[in-house]
């Protein structure tokens, strides 16, 4: 092929393509040969004869074009693919065939068998829900129809030959007496299809033995992997599963859709024959509330506010509507014990101090929950309670702040909470040596938060001091406790006190009349470097690593090198002056020493420790900057990664 | 009654409400537990025979 009817081809393939360029790419373009001569002879202006010949020698050169001669006529075939290639229609899987001729057809007995006039039924599987009460009553209705078994049943072989007889030999089997029976019969077979199953049931006498024939009512029921035996007595059933089936039983009866019985603690009773209250009732009872300015007793509000009498017949009624109502209002709160429901509502003052928020203070008293509560080491959980008091010595923060972390002795001591969702209690804490009392706010544990009780400020500051010995114990109301410490003769110190205008330590002559631990009792005499520990923010001191390292720079003797200095601190200080800044334990703070990588136990001396400070590098400006801050140290940065890491970054 | 039948805390809980509204004042759950087992025993004993 020339360079010259290459060309002409290619204008020629360009042409037909645009004639079909909305065919398919391997759909056939046709045009006529005298169409084709006629165009180029009148676009290139030459003789239509000379013009025939170089389209008929160049289009026969170039594959792309086929050539056809329909009715004389010279007809050239392309595609926009190219050379034309004619489809492949031989396709013996199409649908089309497998339909009309399946490759097992049904038998046509009816025409209808093939075509329905009839419209095919769309099916929708919808979820339909069914109150419980309908499947219950399906359930009865159906162990109501169950058949009641014979009037005479052997007891023992049913158990124990329990031989599936279903050929008629079987009769004769379960008409012998039954200690003549064999644990496995043989059942003679009657047809040839038979022994199979006899052998079968033979082969595994010890499954079909368990089985309980299919007119037996079993007496066993299982309830959350607890199996009950019903012909029991309720009352044995109830002393070997009594704690499980109460909480399974009060769930199960939480759940119920219809809410027939209600709770409130511990007690239930019908939902329908509840008493009402309506708005006007519960505006009446809150502002009640508010008038007392304090929380009070389900018992002093219906007393105050209905003039209802505990003689009268319907007063339980009254009081369980009451309580089960407000439970379920926002506006109050339950802060009550088993044995007192009280209730609170938004209004009240707050109970305690303000200066730790409950989010802090909860972690603060983490050290609880981590275990680290050593508080039954001195007293155990047993003589807590058959005494029905708790002593413990007062540390500086709880006086400060008239805080006590609910340890394991005071919750031993104090009342758990009655309502799964309870926050709070509200406890009336009587002091027979002063007549006074005071509302203490007890904060349960919270997932990985501690307790506490708050609300005690008042009284540790006007009649205590820190290493007070302090004793609360029980009295005959379950929500009212008594308060008592040890009185001695007047003694006036120089104490540790906490100047909150300037948020610094300082120390003044404070007189008390209480005994006190000496070890304890934060004098200027023993532990005059208090003064020096900063009062940090209420959210730093959660960071009990850090707390620990400015304790012994403060509290500690200074050794070491200048670049590098060592303190020497022994536990008793540390221990009142991590006191002086945050609540910890002993095995709390011991465990913190053990883990700390720049603290060590002093091999020469008992009960000391060293805190090896990292090196610094320090230039002469810092040098002076530090001397400058001698009155006031600077808490330690963090070397390393703590129990607060994440927080602190 | 067959005891696997039962369900517990559902079969049965319209006699407990009977007996809890017939007695006129909440009761605690360890009472509602003797009954409703007093009741359940009574369901499958009583049938069985």
């Amino acid at each position: 092929m020339t360079a010259t009817t290459g060309t002409l081809a290619d204008e020629v393939w360009r042409l037909m393509t645009a004639q079909g360029v909305l065919f398919a790419v391997d759909a056939p373009i046709r045009q006529t040969l005298s169409n084709l001569v006629e165009f180029f002879a009148t676009r290139l202006q030459r003789d239509p004869a000379q013009v025939q010949a170089e389209l008929e020698a160049a289009l026969a050169a170039d594959e792309r074009f086929t050539r056809e001669e329909v009715q004389g006529q010279v007809i050239y075939v392309t595609s926009r693919q190219g050379r034309y290639i004619p489809r492949d229609t031989t396709d013996p899987h199409t649908f089309k065939q497998r339909l009309y001729e399946p490759e097992h057809p049904l038998p046509v007995d009816d025409l209808s068998v093939v075509v329905s006039t009839s419209p095919p039924a769309i099916t929708t599987n919808e979820p339909v829900y069914i109150s419980d009460y309908w499947i219950e009553q399906a359930r009865l209705l159906a162990a109501a129809q169950m058949p009641s078994p014979p009037a005479e049943k052997p007891s023992v072989e049913v158990t124990e030959t329990v031989v599936m007889p279903k050929q008629p030999a079987a009769e004769t089997t379960m008409a012998q007496p039954l200690s003549e029976v064999p644990a496995t019969v043989e059942v003679p077979p009657t047809t040839p299809a038979e022994p199979v199953e006899a052998a079968a049931v033979t082969a595994e006498p010890a499954v079909v033995a368990s089985e309980p024939t299919p007119g037996e009512h079993s007496t066993i029921m299982t309830v959350d992997g607890l199996t009950i035996d019903l012909s029991r007595s309720p009352a044995e059933i109830v002393a070997e599963h009594g704690p499980a089936l109460e909480r399974i039983l009060a769930e199960r009866l939480a759940q119920d859709p219809l809410r027939r019985i209600v709770s409130f603690g511990r007690l239930h009773y019908p939902e329908s024959g509840l008493i009402g209250f309506g708005k006007n009732d519960l505006r009446k009872i809150r502002d009640y509330i508010l008038e007392r300015n304090e929380p009070l007793l389900d018992t002093e509000i219906i007393a105050d506010l209905y003039y209802h009498n505990p003689r009268q017949s319907d007063y339980e009624t009254f009081r369980f509507s009451l309580n089960y109502r407000l439970s379920r209002e926002k506006d109050f709160e339950f802060v009550g014990v088993e044995g007192a429901n009280i209730w609170s509502t938004k209004g009240l003052p707050t109970i305690g101090s303000k200066r730790v928020k409950a989010a802090e203070m909860g972690q603060l008293t983490s050290y609880l929950i981590e275990g680290f509560d050593d508080s039954l080491a001195d007293q155990s959980a047993e003589s807590i309670i058959s005494s029905g008091s708790v002593t413990r010595l007062l540390t500086f923060f709880e006086w400060e702040y008239g805080l006590l972390p609910l340890d394991a002795a005071l919750a031993t001591l104090l009342p758990a909470p009655l309502l799964p969702d309870q926050r709070t209690a509200v406890l009336r804490f009587e002091s027979p040596q002063h007549y006074s009392n005071y509302l203490v706010e007890v904060r349960y544990p919270t997932g990985n938060r501690g307790g506490w009780l708050q609300g005690l400020e008042d009284f540790f500051r006007e009649y205590l001091v820190p290493g007070a010995l302090i004793t609360i114990s029980r009295t005959d109301a379950v929500n009212v406790f008594n308060i008592t410490y040890e009185e001695a003769g007047e003694t006036t110190e120089r104490l540790l006190t906490f100047d909150e205008k300037k948020n610094r330590f300082a120390f003044a002559n404070l007189t008390f009349y209480c005994a006190v631990d000496d070890d304890l009792l934060p004098t200027q005499n023993r532990y005059g470097k208090l003064r020096n520990l900063k009062a940090f923010p209420m959210s730093e001191r959660r960071k009990a690593e850090m707390i620990l390292e400015h304790v012994c720079e403060t509290m500690g003797e200074r050794g070491g090198t200048r670049e590098q200095p060592v303190y020497r601190v022994s536990f008793a200080d540390i221990y009142v002056a991590y006191n002086v800044l945050r609540p910890a334990s002993r095995s709390f703070l011991q465990a913190l020493l053990d883990s700390h990588a720049s603290i060590a136990a002093d091999p020469t001396a008992s009960g000391d420790y060293l805190f090896t400070m990292p090196q610094v590098d320090r230039d002469d400006t810092e040098e002076e900057e530090t001397t400058d801050d001698i009155d006031l140290p600077q808490p330690t940065l963090r070397r390393r990664s703590g129990r607060y890491i994440e927080e602190d970054e | 009654m067959d005891a696997k039948t039962i369900v517990f805390g559902e079969t049965a809980i319209d006699r407990l409400l009977q007996w809890l509204r017939a007695s006129g004042e909440p009761k605690d759950v360890h009472e509602l537990l003797l009954q409703y087992l007093e009741i359940l025993c009574k369901l499958v004993t009583e049938e069985s025979e």
